[in-house]
């Protein structure tokens, strides 16, 4: 197996769901963490078994729901298992995203000794009153201790989310969250528009009138705010949401980005590899029955625990390549690499809706790459709309 | 398969049809009766048999009359025919509503117990007792928590004279004193007369088309019999036709070997079109024709147009044929081929009335699947130039150079509105509001009092019907006729998006009115087209005068904050649904508008 995959493990439990949110988690069933665990190292020699071989991975990120709520024992044994089950490609990205509020001291350190490398911690905001209207369970203060005890643990590679955007946030209030933001000095940050998701409390708020719609033309004067004081503070631009310090761009995120090929395990992880698109089963209890009762081997890229392995054909993956590729707003969409991909050149196989898109000033050349112009950043739809 | 019945008494046969207002529950008493009378099944029971059409039973209406004969065993041990016409119960089709009165000796009248009377009731009943018919009022609904069933009674009494005790009280969903029905059918309503040794008067009270049988016309026998292999004629249209078949609805269509005087029944005439076999015409024998037809004959004329064009120009042939099947069943809809600058190829359509405009709309898009673009719906004006022409034109767009013009005429309308009497001033104000003007008043019942007014047809096809039942809470009722053509200042108000004159959005208003029109025009529009990639005027104006206007800023942002390996297909699933509302709407210029904004005019709130 000559490609290297990304790996993707979802940890699919929070203490509680945030207002916005609508991943796949859960509030309440710590208890079948130890079990989860088990059954996600399963998960992993099945696919082991699958493949015939031990997948070569370069990246590892554990996501959620809030993978911080792993004992450390637990995360130990998985990226045991992982080490066991993939051929590591050094230097490996391992990630763990946190919520501040679940951190402490020993577990930082802990987590760093067992090989994560990268922490992603959901911030959100530095206001109180921002943090409880989105439900999250953590102050500012959690941050600022959780940045300087994973300082202390040794990471050197930290990320911070914040969320803008939110309604009757104003502009000032926005720059004073990014600006405590930078003043912890991370290497990689992600801004997130907040986004009514169907079924969350908060949309059910705004369709019963109790809480007003979010300002779509204010949430783009704070983007170009922070792309602005970004900027400033030395981090690039690289994706439509994420900026970095130099050579700190989220490798496993670029591998989703690139349409590069990725396994995910987990409950309702998706995955993407061998031309399929593999998605497992939702609910966790119904994962870790799978696994625990599962014996005969599967077919590459399928586990017991996959609902559905969904073929990709050539058109979709083209179109895919583009819809995820644009996103990344410096390197874009390479024509040699487009080409080489798919044996047919860019600019000539999707011509009019480029010319199109050229001339509304939203997409341009730049370094035999085709890319969002930054006002095309802002208008990302209207372009992806184009590919589809 | 021919069906012999027994060769029925006219004594014991009985014409009757049901008026009610929309949502009184006309069609559930009907699928009683035919429960009752054992015509149909439980089993067989789909909800609402007469109404067969999926959008009659959506909207609560019929739109096409029907009929169904039952057998029906009266207490005196007979046998009786009872032939039920069913009535299209809305004001639109006001002339097929008299053809099928005319058609019967009785009626049924059903008053919701909570709602009592309505305009479209009162309107109905004066068509029935024009035809002279037997009137049986039924309070219906009684089981509802809401049913006032004395008061209700009352108002019928005053109105019919009716001992109050006497009315039926029943609900047709219960099923409750349904044989009570049955009975006074059997026992007030006369039975048929006519003179079955005249030569053959049939009257045509409905039609529909078969695709093997062409034409069917749902006919009374009024004098003489109906053989099948008799050579017919149609006395107003000249036609002449041999039977393909002749027959009754039990429900369905069962041929017989003949219709005598006083029955209802089918004949399947083999014609290709319903505009030979008009509602109201008089069917007769070619061999021996009667001397007189029958009389009330009408050729009912269109009174709304709009222009209707495929969102796809490539569905335009398809649009085409659409129109012409549903042509096949509705005579009354006229459409020719009309080019906008705006929408291109289309066609301009004739309706009898608003309502029927709704219908041919959805009736093409939910059994045609046509994404189709209706402009806003204008009256037919007569236009007298300064060389002494008169032209006719139904589009604003049509309107010839105000240079030349003299003047300009347009339909006037008498209605009538039927309200409880707290509404009295509402109704007053919203009527004036749109040119009204006020003839006169009755009080039918103490509480309740028709107003009539004189209105421009223009003034009454925009919105108005939904004015006045929001600000009587629904309480009012409308009813209306054509009375006749009159000058008035008339403009054109013409719409630009982007700096270009939008054809299909000009209307013609009274100059009056033009600069509050166009005013609250512009700012609709403002609301129903979305934000472009740049910004957008939208102007009104009267002739080169712009006498309002807005903007409509660029959009900013539009784009998915999120989007990791997981989301891709869903991500791709919403880039798709939101790639397919884009092509919904018209490209005009640069500008991409919705199929709402050709209708804005129609929801301009009067402030």
């Amino acid at each position: 197996m000559d490609t290297s995959y990304s790996l993707y493990l979802h940890i699919p439990f929070c203490r509680h769901r945030c207002a916005y949110c609508d991943f796949n988690t859960y509030a309440g069933l710590e208890a079948l963490i130890p079990a989860y665990a088990q059954a996600l190292c399963r998960e992993m020699a099945f696919l082991r078994q699958a493949a015939g071989e031990r997948p070569p991975i370069h990246t590892l990120f554990l996501g959620g729901g809030t993978p911080s709520l792993l004992p450390i024992t637990a995360l130990e044994t998985i990226l045991q298992a992982a080490h066991t089950h993939f051929s590591w490609h050094a230097p490996l990205e391992i990630t763990l995203e946190a919520n501040p509020g679940t951190l402490d001291r020993d577990y930082l350190r802990a987590a760093y000794a067992v090989g994560v490398n990268r922490l992603s911690l959901g911030m959100q905001s530095a206001q109180p009153e921002e943090l409880r209207f989105l439900e999250r369970q953590h102050d500012f203060g959690d941050v600022i201790q959780a940045v300087e005890w994973a300082r202390r643990a040794g990471f050197e590679n930290l990320s911070l989310d914040l969320i803008y955007g939110l309604p009757e946030q104003s502009l000032a209030r926005w720059e004073q969250s990014l600006s405590r933001a930078l003043d912890l000095q991370p290497e990689h940050i992600s801004l997130y528009a907040l986004t009514l998701e169907h079924g969350t409390p908060l949309s059910h708020w705004v369709d019963r009138g109790l809480v007003p719609l979010p300002d779509a033309d204010r949430a783009a004067e704070m983007y170009e705010l922070a792309c602005e004081r970004l900027d400033k503070a030395g981090f690039e631009q690289y994706e439509i949401s994420n900026w970095a310090r130099p050579g700190h761009a989220c490798r496993h995120n670029l591998q989703y980005w690139r349409n590069l090929p990725y396994l995910g395990l987990g409950a309702g992880a998706h995955g993407f590899a061998a031309g399929y698109r593999t998605v497992a089963v939702r609910a966790s209890t119904a994962y870790i029955e799978r696994l625990q009762n599962a014996g005969a081997p599967s077919v590459f890229p399928r586990t017991p625990a996959t609902a559905e392995a969904i073929p990709v054909d050539r058109a979709t993956e083209m179109s895919e390549t583009l819809i995820m590729g644009l996103r990344l707003t410096q390197e874009g969409v390479s024509l040699q690499r487009f080409e080489q991909r798919f044996g047919q050149r860019l600019e000539e196989h999707y011509s009019a809706p480029i010319r199109r898109l050229r001339r509304a000033g939203l997409l341009e050349w730049h370094a035999e790459a085709l890319r969002l112009t930054p006002r095309g950043r802002l208008l990302g739809n209207r372009v992806f709309m184009e590919f589809v | 398969m021919v069906y012999f019945p027994p060769l029925m008494n006219r004594e014991r046969i009985r014409n009757f049809s049901i008026i009610a207002h929309i949502d009184h529950g006309k069609s559930t008493l009907a699928d009683r009766l035919l429960q009752a009378t054992g015509t149909i099944s439980e089993r067989e029971m789909t909800e609402q048999v007469l109404d067969s059409m999926d959008l009659e039973r959506e909207k609560g209406v019929t739109i096409k009359a029907s009929a169904v004969r039952m057998q029906y065993t009266h207490n005196d041990g007979q046998v009786y025919e009872l032939n039920l016409i069913d009535t299209p119960g809305h004001v639109d089709f006001g002339y097929e509503v008299s053809r099928a009165m005319y058609a019967c000796e009785g009626a049924l009248l059903v008053v919701d117990a909570s709602q009592g009377i309505e305009a479209q009731t009162l309107a109905n009943l004066y068509m029935a007792l024009e035809a002279d018919l037997e009137i049986i009022p039924v309070i219906n609904k009684i089981d509802l928590p809401a049913a006032r069933p004395d008061e209700v009674a009352a108002e019928i009494s005053d109105l019919l004279g009716t001992p109050p005790e006497e009315i039926l009280r029943i609900s047709a969903k219960s099923g409750e004193n349904i044989a009570a029905v049955l009975q006074a059918v059997v026992e007030r309503i006369p039975p048929p007369q006519g003179d079955p040794d005249a030569p053959l008067r049939a009257l045509i009270f409905d039609s529909h088309y078969d695709a093997y049988k062409g034409v069917v016309a749902y006919v009374r026998v009024f004098d003489g019999a109906i053989a099948p292999n008799d050579m017919l004629q149609l006395m107003a249209t000249q036609a002449r036709l041999q039977p393909v078949e002749i027959g009754i609805f039990a429900p369905e269509m069962r041929p017989t070997d003949r219709l005598i005087t006083g029955e209802v029944g089918y004949i399947a005439t083999g014609l290709k079109s319903v505009g030979e076999c008009r509602v109201g015409d008089t069917i007769t024998l070619a061999s021996r024709p009667a001397p007189q037809p029958l009389p009330g004959y009408r050729h009912p004329k269109p009174m709304v147009f709009a222009g209707v064009y495929p969102v796809d120009g490539e569905d335009y042939e398809d649009l085409r044929d659409a129109l012409a099947k549903l042509q096949l069943n509705d005579a009354s809809l006229v459409y020719e081929p009309e080019t906008s600058q705006a929408l291109n190829f289309g066609f301009r359509c004739g309706f009898l009335g608003l309502f029927h405009m709704e219908i041919i709309q959805e009736r093409l898009e939910r059994e045609y699947g046509l994404d189709i673009i209706t402009t806003a719906p204008s009256v037919e004006y007569e236009v007298l130039l300064r060389n002494g022409e008169v032209v006719r034109i139904d589009s604003p767009a049509q309107l010839p150079d105000p240079a030349e013009i003299e003047e300009i005429r347009e339909p006037w309308m008498k209605i009538q509105i039927f309200t409880p009497t707290e509404y009295y001033g509402v109704v007053m104000e919203l009527v004036t509001g749109r040119r009204g003007v006020f003839i006169g008043q009755e009080y039918p019942t103490p509480n309740r009092v028709q107003l009539d007014f004189e209105m421009p047809l223009s003034e009454l096809i925009v919105d108005f019907f939904d004015a006045l039942k929001s600000r009587t809470r629904g309480y009012a009722s409308l009813d209306y006729q054509f009375a006749e053509y009159r000058p008035d200042d008339l403009v054109r108000l013409d719409i630009l998006v982007n700096k270009e004159p939008v054809d299909a959005l000009a209307t013609i208003v009274h100059r009056d009115d033009a600069y509050r029109k166009g005013q609250a025009l512009v700012s609709k529009l403002k609301e129903l087209i979305p934000r472009q990639l740049f910004a957008v005027p939208i102007q009104a104006s009267v002739g080169s005068r712009v006498i309002s206007r807005a903007n409509i800023k660029a959009l900013r942002k539009d784009v998915l904050a999120k989007c990791y390996g997981g989301d891709v297909t869903r991500k791709r699933k919403l880039l798709e649904k939101q790639k397919k509302g884009k092509k919904r709407m018209k490209a005009i210029g640069n500008v991409e508008i919705p199929q709402e904004a050709f209708l804005a005019v129609l929801r301009l709130r009067d402030e």
